[in-house]
């Protein structure tokens, strides 16, 4: 009971007014909010395409899906840093060290496990579902919809799975955003995973743990509100 | 107005309608009868013009379906309904499930702003909407939630959903075999409040009884073949047919 | 091979004050023109980023925000501090993706030079290892004054030594004293760890075991960990082999056309203007100064500019 206020004290002392701390939140969940959603917008189209129609290379690209699942998130972070460096084919955009290299790698994190879920979901939608769109005039996007629709939860759960994935993401990140804050310490590509790395490297735990605290308590306010905006269909 | 042509169909090898015509006009029933299978539910596939015939013509008001483009078949396919064995609602309310036809038949930006709003309340979509729902006797459950309902009632929206856009032919796959007598009775009530005005509706069905209730007209389909078509009466009484005969005599067993 | 620092620091000390006298005016008139009075005359990097790149352990220590915050006020542009450790560092810079380095593994960075990716090299700073260990020193090396001698004892007693193992510049410096103590070091008392020096510290202290470390880093853990110094390094008149001297270089602009290299030049020259040396000077942590000036001096100092043991008479460049 006591080590527990404990930490509840310490985590009421923490600085959250303080700039840091601000910043390394913003930009933990800028980077992940918007892979997420730009995933998303790939990654259910693709479930779609793999569920319910018949291109060529069906196969190959579920296995691609399922193996980018189990992908080494670093070996994700050191492709994606040599195609934004100068010496790659992106280097004239001058994208190194940017927040937007790493959303281009948590986007490549995420997307197979969104897409994977989301495919689960909508081929279990019924057959029979889909036919009555159909039978009442809908075309091909109509159907799509109405599947989107009926697979919400379990899109919804997709898309939790790769945020988790997109905003716990330490080694790629590190790699793409050189963990970089200012000199009044706002924070430029410090998330707060790479902000716990570097106060564990310095041998700082109790910083460390307690930034690990604030991470988990995002990841699960994050999942309580996309459950409760599922509870009110919203989209129903 | 809706007519199969000498249309032929096969799944593989397998020969599933062999050369039909059939046509239904608005204002009448027709009821396809024969064992249960898939000849039946193919024909009424073919007749909603979502699946192409391997031999035939398929014509809607004289329009050849299959010969012309994308979108003038999708203009004609939205003319038809079709009710299913199962219901197949969508996971939503039920003034959602039945508005769905009108919906998908609006221009993008209006449906986008409609469904930011909350369902039914604008541009006569709530009128048509009740008034399908009446046809069916369900009006008091248009916000519950579809999945509650029970199969009859269900049965009773899918109706409601396929007859609030408006069609000129409604088709029907074996609407009654699952429900009770009361929710076939109040089905086969909807159906001829559609037949009167002015809907050709075609309905299969395994049940003779129900055919002899319902229908203007018959046509009997046994092993892909269309054995008899005719006037409901003169089928019953008297088929020119002999497995027509057989069969509605209870001879053949299927 | 070493380093070359002047052997007296209280005389690099007393000239630096005295430099810091003359050469105070001359240098704040001097940074008054580059840095331009008001906004209208904005020098031309104003708004830009610089991309700088350096070791963990130099970044942690929290000097280059105190240095980086006037420069950045001075010229209206951004520092992004990218710290990797030391091979990533200067790996980034060969790549053109930082615009100036700063480390401190004088054999690193001479290679860097000879390869023509750097230019402009100055010394900065310095401040120096310590071997610490556990306060029983099981290999008994205390107060020695060669840690060459030392090092050569923990390997003949096989006591426990923490490496970092990753190529920083405390991990190159360590693997120097070894080849000077004509030892290889390897066997189970000998643990490569791959980690920052924070953690090794936390690691040696746990297996009570010896490692090299940075002044700095042990100054802000010794409160938490019950290492202690058992041999001394130079400021505290120690041996120069564990002396830790400071480079800032620039990234040559004829072989990355992309680099801001005027901004690179600007910062240069601020840190290591009397106002930036100053900076660094003062600097301390736990009541304790970490690093101490060396970019200038009344006597010259060529060996700073070229890769240590150059002169235009050898042969080789």
């Amino acid at each position: 009971m006591t080590t527990g206020l404990a930490s509840l004290a310490l985590l009421a002392e923490f600085p959250f007014e303080s700039v840091y701390v601000r910043s390394i939140i913003y930009v933990s969940l800028y980077v992940s909010i918007i892979a997420v959603v730009l995933s998303t917008l790939v990654s259910v189209p693709i479930a779609l395409v793999v569920g319910f129609t018949d291109i060529p290379g069906k196969r190959f690209i579920k296995s691609v899906i399922n193996t980018g699942m189990g992908f080494p998130s670093v070996v994700v972070g050191l492709l994606v840093l040599f195609a934004v460096s100068n010496q790659g084919p992106l280097g004239p955009l001058e994208l190194v060290f940017t927040k937007e290299a790493m959303i281009m790698s948590q986007f490549v994190l995420a997307t197979p496990a969104i897409t994977a879920v989301s495919l689960a979901a909508v081929t279990s939608v019924e057959e029979n579902v889909r036919d009555a769109a159909r039978s009442l005039g809908g075309t091909r996007l109509d159907v799509a919809l109405v599947v989107i629709k009926e697979a919400r939860y379990g899109i919804a759960t997709a898309i939790l799975a790769g945020f988790g994935r997109a905003i716990s993401e330490v080694g790629s990140v590190l790699i793409v955003g050189g963990n970089i804050a200012g000199s009044e310490g706002v924070s430029k590509t410090r998330t707060l995973t790479t902000a716990i790395q570097l106060e564990a490297r310095q041998g700082r735990y109790e910083t460390a743990m307690v930034l690990g605290g604030v991470l988990v308590a995002i990841v699960l306010l994050v999942n309580a509100i996309v459950v409760r905006l599922g509870d009110d269909k919203v989209m129903g | 107005m809706l007519r199969a042509d000498s249309v032929s169909l096969a799944y593989g090898d397998e020969t599933v309608v062999d050369d039909l015509t059939l046509s239904v006009d608005s204002g009448e029933v027709v009821a396809v009868i024969g064992p249960s299978g898939v000849g039946k539910t193919t024909l009424l596939r073919l007749l909603s013009l979502s699946l192409e015939p391997d031999s035939g013509r398929v014509t809607f008001d004289d329009t050849d379906v299959w010969a012309v483009d994308e979108d003038e078949r999708l203009a004609l396919r939205r003319r038809v309904g079709m009710v299913f064995q199962e219901a197949s609602l969508f996971d939503a309310s039920v003034a959602r499930n039945v508005e769905y036809g009108l919906r998908i038949r609006r221009q993008w930006r209006e449906r986008f702003r409609e469904q930011l709003r909350s369902v039914v309340r604008l541009n006569g979509t709530a009128d048509a909407v009740e008034d399908a729902l009446e046809v069916v006797g369900m009006t008091e459950k248009i916000d519950q939630d579809a999945r509650s309902l029970s199969g009859g009632e269900a049965q009773r929206v899918s109706f409601a959903r396929a007859l609030a856009y408006d069609p000129d032919v409604l088709l029907l796959d074996e609407p009654t075999s699952d429900l009770d007598p009361r929710n076939t009775a109040v089905i086969e009530s909807a159906i001829e409040t559609a037949r009167n005005s002015g809907i050709g509706v075609v309905v299969a069905t395994h049940d003779m009884n129900q055919a002899e209730r319902i229908a203007d007209r018959v046509a009997v389909l046994l092993d892909s073949d269309l054995t008899e078509v005719g006037p409901a009466k003169a089928v019953f009484e008297s088929p020119e047919d002999e497995r027509t005969r057989k069969f509605i005599s209870g001879e053949l067993v299927y | 091979m070493v380093p070359a620092i002047d052997v007296s620091m209280p005389i690099q000390r007393r000239r630096f004050i005295t430099a810091l006298g003359t050469g105070a005016v001359a240098g704040l008139a001097g940074c008054a023109q580059l840095g331009g009075s008001e906004n209208d005359d904005a020098p031309g990097v104003a708004g830009e980023t610089l991309t700088l790149t350096t070791t963990t352990s130099t970044d942690d220590t929290g000097l280059l925000d105190e240095l980086n915050a006037p420069f950045e006020e001075m010229y209206g542009v951004t520092v992004d501090t990218v710290a990797q450790g030391t091979g990533a560092a200067l790996q980034t810079a060969r790549d053109g993706d930082s615009d100036v380095v700063m480390v401190h593994a004088r054999s690193l960075e001479d290679e860097f030079m000879r390869d023509g990716i750097g230019v402009n090299r100055r010394d900065l700073m310095f401040n120096d290892f310590v071997i610490v260990g556990p306060e029983s020193d099981p290999a008994g090396i205390e107060g020695m004054g060669s840690a060459t001698e030392a090092f050569a004892t923990i390997a003949e007693s096989e006591s426990t030594f923490v490496s970092r193992g990753d190529n920083s510049g405390t991990h190159t410096k360590e693997l120097i004293i070894w080849e000077e103590a004509g030892v290889d070091p390897a066997g189970d008392w000998y643990r490569e760890t791959g980690q920052g020096m924070g953690q090794v510290l936390n690691i040696a202290n746990e297996q009570s075991g010896y490692t090299l470390s940075d002044r700095g880093t042990y100054l802000s853990q010794r409160s938490e960990i019950d290492l202690t110094i058992l041999v001394q390094g130079p400021i505290e008149d120690g041996p120069e082999i564990l002396a830790n001297p400071y480079g800032v270089i620039a990234v040559n602009p004829a072989v990355h056309d992309n680099v801001n290299y005027d901004l690179a030049m600007a910062y240069i020259g601020f840190i290591t203007s009397p106002e930036g040396q100053d900076i660094i000077d003062s600097y301390e942590a736990n009541g304790e100064q970490l690093f101490f000036p060396r970019a200038l001096s009344e006597d010259p100092d060529f060996q700073q500019y070229v890769p240590e043991g150059w002169s235009s008479d050898s042969a080789e460049n």
